[in-house]
């Protein structure tokens, strides 16, 4: 358990790190980096849950995928804001370092299921940001929808204005 | 209404945006929307990672066209917040042209690259915790903490002189997996690999990844396409860099 905290903590210090480096400041750096942590929470979290690797990922980024949607929405910013900081913990460094590793030993059946998995993480990790957001531009085609109908029933009032 | 003043304007801003790091889909619905609340009677906008068009035509029915190239891109979040605001406010409350472009030149002039300290801490923090995450010791961590300093320094360095991306990036790769092994050799109960893995997140193209998955599946294929390419290549010359410093300091132990 104390275990967990700790890696949660430092996946929130590199996401912190990344944030400075992609100059967020004022609160978005807390909230972006907080992102981080939530992300590797969350796949912990899934552990006990899920066996696949893949699904584990592929929800945790949908958890932070919506999180960041939400985020940008209050703070009135585009949402890479939150989602480029908070998905680092979840890139697979450590699976494409190993497959480097692999590669250069000459170990090619272990270099292919290890290549393998890191390109099934990078599609989870796809896969979690395709639903949300997806789902985030269905919502907001409808509600712009409805809210134009809403408008054309008050006669006289123009809608060529749009809000971003 | 200035129709030229106003393309001109409502590219800059996209230009902006997309070299601080925004999606296609977002610069060109911003690009849309401005022309739109200022009354444009057709917007024609097109753009990809590297170019940018747009087509507007006037209340008189005069059609201005105009080009960008967009040379290469780093990120500003705060850079693109604030351009993403001035956006907003041009569509709600369309002030005057003059206004809106002192405000964007405001916005352009207050934020400048960061500062070396800043820099500095940004890699200490990400190679130092990563290291540690991904289950290295605290003497390891200390050490990718301060070959993450030396990577900083190069990187200042090499951005001064525009090198080739993927070429600076095996440089880079090559150099800071070369301290990493050197390390290693030298002091007993180090080992390298996952001091490697902290410094490789640092260089590992994962906003590129993010944007360009964002871009295919909201419809900007070619971008996105684009982008990925990127990423993909990018990760090569990760692999080529660490393999170079393995393979010139005697192979795999």
């Amino acid at each position: 358990m104390r275990e967990a905290f700790f890696q949660i903590y430092l996946a929130f210090l590199g996401s912190l790190g990344f944030s400075i480096l992609f100059h967020i400041t004022s609160t978005r750096l807390f909230f972006a980096s907080f992102g981080g942590a939530i992300s590797w929470g969350v796949y912990l979290a899934l552990n006990p849950l899920f066996s696949s690797e893949a699904l584990r990922y592929f929800l945790a980024t949908a958890v932070i995928a919506l999180y960041a949607e939400i985020m940008a929405k209050i703070q009135k910013t585009p949402t890479t804001t939150y989602l480029v900081p908070s998905i680092i913990p979840l890139i697979p460094g450590s699976a494409l370092y190993s497959t480097m590793n692999y590669a250069l030993r000459g170990e090619w059946e272990a270099f292919s299921a290890e290549g393998l998995f890191t390109l099934q993480i990078a599609l989870s990790l796809a896969g979690g940001i395709l639903v949300v957001s997806s789902a985030t531009s269905v919502y907001k085609s409808l509600l712009h929808h409805f809210m134009k109908k809403a408008v054309q029933k008050k006669k006289g009032k123009k809608t060529g204005r749009y809000s971003l | 209404m200035d129709t030229e003043a106003l393309l001109s304007l409502s590219l800059d801003i996209g230009e902006e945006m997309l070299l601080s790091g925004a999606e296609i889909h977002r610069v060109e619905d911003c690009i849309r929307r401005i022309c739109h609340a200022y009354e444009a009677k057709r917007i024609d906008v097109f753009s990809i990672t590297s170019v940018m068009i747009a087509t507007i035509e006037s209340p008189e029915g005069k059609s201005y066209t105009q080009t960008r190239r967009i040379a290469q891109s780093g990120t500003d979040l705060t850079k693109l917040h604030r351009l993403n605001c001035l956006s907003r406010t041009l569509c709600s409350s369309t002030p005057s042209l003059d206004f809106a472009r002192r405000e964007f030149q405001s916005i352009l002039s207050s934020c400048r690259p960061l500062a070396a300290p800043i820099f500095y801490l940004s890699y200490f923090l990400i190679a130092g915790s990563f290291t540690l995450f991904f289950g290295g010791t605290l003497l390891e961590s200390a050490f990718s903490a301060l070959i993450a300093m030396v990577l900083c320094l190069a990187v200042r360095l090499t951005g001064r002189v525009n090198f080739n991306p993927i070429l600076s990036k095996i440089m880079l790769t090559f150099l800071f997996s070369l301290l990493a092994i050197l390390c290693a050799r030298v002091l007993p109960g180090v080992a390298e690999d996952k001091i490697i893995i902290g410094n490789i997140m640092i260089v590992i193209p994962g906003i590129g990844l993010t944007n360009s998955l964002r871009d295919l599946f909201s419809g900007d294929l070619i971008s996105g396409l684009l982008r990925l390419c990127e990423s993909c290549i990018l990760a090569l010359a990760i692999a080529a860099g660490y393999s170079l410093a393995v393979l010139l300091t005697g192979g795999i132990a």
